[in-house]
């Protein structure tokens, strides 16, 4: 069979006819230089004005831009200028060459339509499967929500159930003593008991309330505040709350100091009085015969707590499960919120210190506690503006395009001790890092123009390792989420909680 | 005399905004809607070079495309540059983009090459990580974009300028 047939001339005079009046054919002739010989067809199908000094032939000309003229090149589905798709073939002859464009716009027109559709159904598809993924991790974030709160339904039920009985029984207690100094009068021995009852019963009353309130706080806890501390009149508080509760009993109880470290010992006062007396209250708590002691040693740069009993002991089994709220580790005979010790730990912890439990069933316990001593810092939502340690030579630079939003932020700042640079646009956050990195970046998320999450990307991607904090007037769990997918180390909503605000630079600023 | 011109290559897969990066960068607009390229579309615009001399850019908008088959690759010969575009809502067009590099690297292996990471405008939405984009920086000149906007478009083609001499 023949590749090319012979076709009969009324058919090849149809193709002809057909194909020409499909292509519109347009063959411009051109010496070896671009200028034009003949031009045969319709240029102005094309938008090419023949009639032009240069033959309107300029774009044609950008086509070749570094290709041979002496080699015959195909171009298909070029848009020109005009906007009409052709076909164009550069076809070498022996004096020049021909430029010969076929139009192409009723095909183009189906073929865009086709590949339109085929690409809107891959990004949709695309799109479609983002979606589906982020429902899922949406599905699993709620339904952990789901699981915290019935978590955190069951622990307010047990701290309600517990709380009911922990309340009533020492104001039951109070109350009936008080009735029976109202009856019998204030003196004599019975007096003296009933008053007794009652500071007991108040000393627990006191430590359950503070513990409620430490608990309120949640796991971040409050602002710790450092100063010196004057551990012999700590131990004399202490002992003047502890010593009747034990003497009550018939324990023997001693509160020792020993301050062999000539340097203030710098500590929160209230959190630390908190654990001491905790750990004591439980000590007398759960112990019948023998004694209770504390020692506080401020030692080597550190305080050194030891809180020991002769009580009921805590099983191997129990030891890690008494930390937990809510948890009196199994001891028998057990009373109280369970909450002591749970806040002990979260404010060890929260002081960088350590705990160990060293215990024996029958036998009797043993908390000992290492604190490293705190920096004095500034709690400027108290009204304190004294220079922190930790802010010492730090640059942060503020980007916000609200002045007063800016200079409210640098007042903070200024008053926590850092150097401060403001600039009012993302431009501003992109230039001034390449001059002097600062070591915080506080940065707007929402700002006219380049935004601060993408502000804060292209930081990111060219290597700035500073600290970024965003803030937003977005809640939203997806815009924070976003903002530390483009490379932010913290966000915080507007309005600004000073203290949060206050805490999250003391931990950018802590943890280079 | 005329200024010198320099074939420059949009290549990428189809919908990262190579035809929008180039109607903002020669006519300073933006059409939202999304409107595929078959074939090519040829523009021009006149820039400074890095010496300060006037240079023509003659882009060539390809169609996008995953790989670069035949026809792709006739589109390429003679060019000086390729601008590689991605889209940072999408990380598959960053390998698609890099894919090409390497594909065309036998077609034009002295092209100057930057790469446009583009919509940055929808930053929030971006699957691309910043650290990925950091260590790209090493091998290759990588600009963040946006056609909507403008940001980074004017930067990247005067990085590619920037690499041409007259």
């Amino acid at each position: 069979m023949n590749a090319q047939p012979q076709l009969p001339p009324a058919v090849e005079n149809y193709l002809r006819t057909f194909f020409l009046e499909r292509t519109q054919p347009l063959l411009l002739s051109f010496d070896p230089h671009w200028n034009l010989r003949d031009v045969q067809g319709d240029a102005a199908l094309f938008g090419i004005d023949a009639e032009a000094a240069d033959g309107g032939v300029r774009e044609l000309q950008d086509l070749f831009i570094g290709l041979s003229l002496d080699n015959d090149q195909d171009l298909p589905f070029v848009e020109l200028s005009s906007g009409r798709s052709a076909h164009v073939h550069l076809i070498a002859d022996t004096d020049g060459f021909h430029l010969l464009l076929l139009d192409a716009e009723d095909s183009r027109s189906r073929l865009r339509a086709q590949q339109q559709l085929g690409n809107e159904a891959v990004l949709a598809g695309q799109a479609k499967s983002k979606a589906i993924s982020r429902l899922r991790e949406i599905r699993s974030e709620l339904e952990r929500q789901r699981a915290t709160l019935e978590e955190a339904n069951a622990l307010k039920n047990a701290l309600i159930a517990t709380l009911s009985h922990e309340f009533r029984t020492p104001l039951t207690s109070i109350f009936g003593y008080l009735h029976l100094l109202d009856r019998r009068g204030s003196d004599g021995a019975h007096a003296v008991q009933a008053l007794s009852a009652i500071r007991r019963n108040a000393t627990y009353l006191f430590t359950l309330a503070e513990n409620l309130l430490e608990y309120g706080r949640g796991e971040s806890g409050a602002l710790l505040c450092g100063a010196a501390v004057d551990l012999r009149a700590l131990a004399r508080d202490i002992d003047e709350m502890i010593r009747p509760l034990a003497e009550d009993k018939g324990l023997h109880f001693s509160v020792q100091v020993a301050v062999d470290d000539p340097a203030p010992a710098l500590f929160d006062e209230v959190r630390l009085r908190q654990i001491v007396i905790n750990l004591l209250s439980n000590a007398v708590r759960y112990t019948a015969k023998g004694g209770i002691g504390a020692t506080l040693a401020w030692r080597d740069g550190h305080l050194h707590v030891e809180v020991r009993d002769t009580g009921i002991g805590i099983s191997p089994e129990f030891q890690a499960s008494v930390f937990k709220p809510f948890n009196r580790g199994g001891q028998s005979g057990s009373k109280g919120a369970g909450l002591g010790l749970s806040i002990v730990r979260r404010l060890v912890e929260q002081m960088h210190g350590t705990m160990t439990l060293e215990s024996q069933p029958a036998c009797g316990t043993r908390f000992l506690i290492d604190l490293p001593p705190l920096e004095r810092i500034a709690v400027i939502a108290e009204g304190r503006g004294h220079s922190a340690l930790w802010v010492k030579d730090r640059y942060v630079l503020v980007v916000d395009d609200d002045p007063d939003i800016a200079h409210l932020l640098e007042a903070l700042l200024l008053d926590l001790g850092f150097r401060v640079l403001i600039a009012t646009d993302a431009a501003g956050a992109l230039a001034e890092p390449r001059r002097q990195a600062p070591d915080v970046l506080l940065i707007d998320v929402e700002m006219p123009g380049l935004s601060g999450n993408a502000a804060v990307y292209q930081l990111r991607s060219h290597g700035y390792r500073g600290r970024i904090v965003t803030l937003s007037a977005t809640s939203t769990v997806e815009a924070r989420d976003a903002s530390l997918r483009a490379g932010a180390d913290h966000y915080l909503t507007k309005p600004l909680n000073v203290e949060q605000f206050v805490s999250v630079m003391q931990r950018v600023t802590q943890s280079d | 005399m005329s200024a010198p011109a320099f074939k420059v290559c949009m290549l990428g897969d189809f919908g990262v905004g190579k035809t929008s990066l180039v109607a903002r960068f020669v006519r300073s607009t933006f059409a939202p809607k999304y409107l595929t390229t078959v074939g090519v579309k040829v523009d021009s615009k006149e820039v400074l070079s890095a010496q300060g001399t006037p240079i023509k850019f003659v882009l060539w908008d390809i169609a996008g495309r995953s790989t670069l088959d035949a026809l792709g690759a006739n589109y390429l010969r003679g060019a000086s540059a390729l601008l590689l575009v991605a889209d940072g809502t999408r990380e598959q067009s960053l390998s698609v983009a890099l894919n090409l590099l390497m594909q065309s690297r036998a077609v034009l292996p002295d092209a100057v090459i930057a790469l446009a990471v583009n919509k940055l405008d929808l930053v929030e939405r971006w699957e691309v990580a910043p650290t990925t984009l950091a260590e790209l920086r090493r091998s290759l000149p990588v600009f963040e974009t946006s056609a909507l906007s403008g940001d980074g478009v004017e930067g990247a083609f005067a990085a590619i300028a920037a690499g041409l001499s007259p």
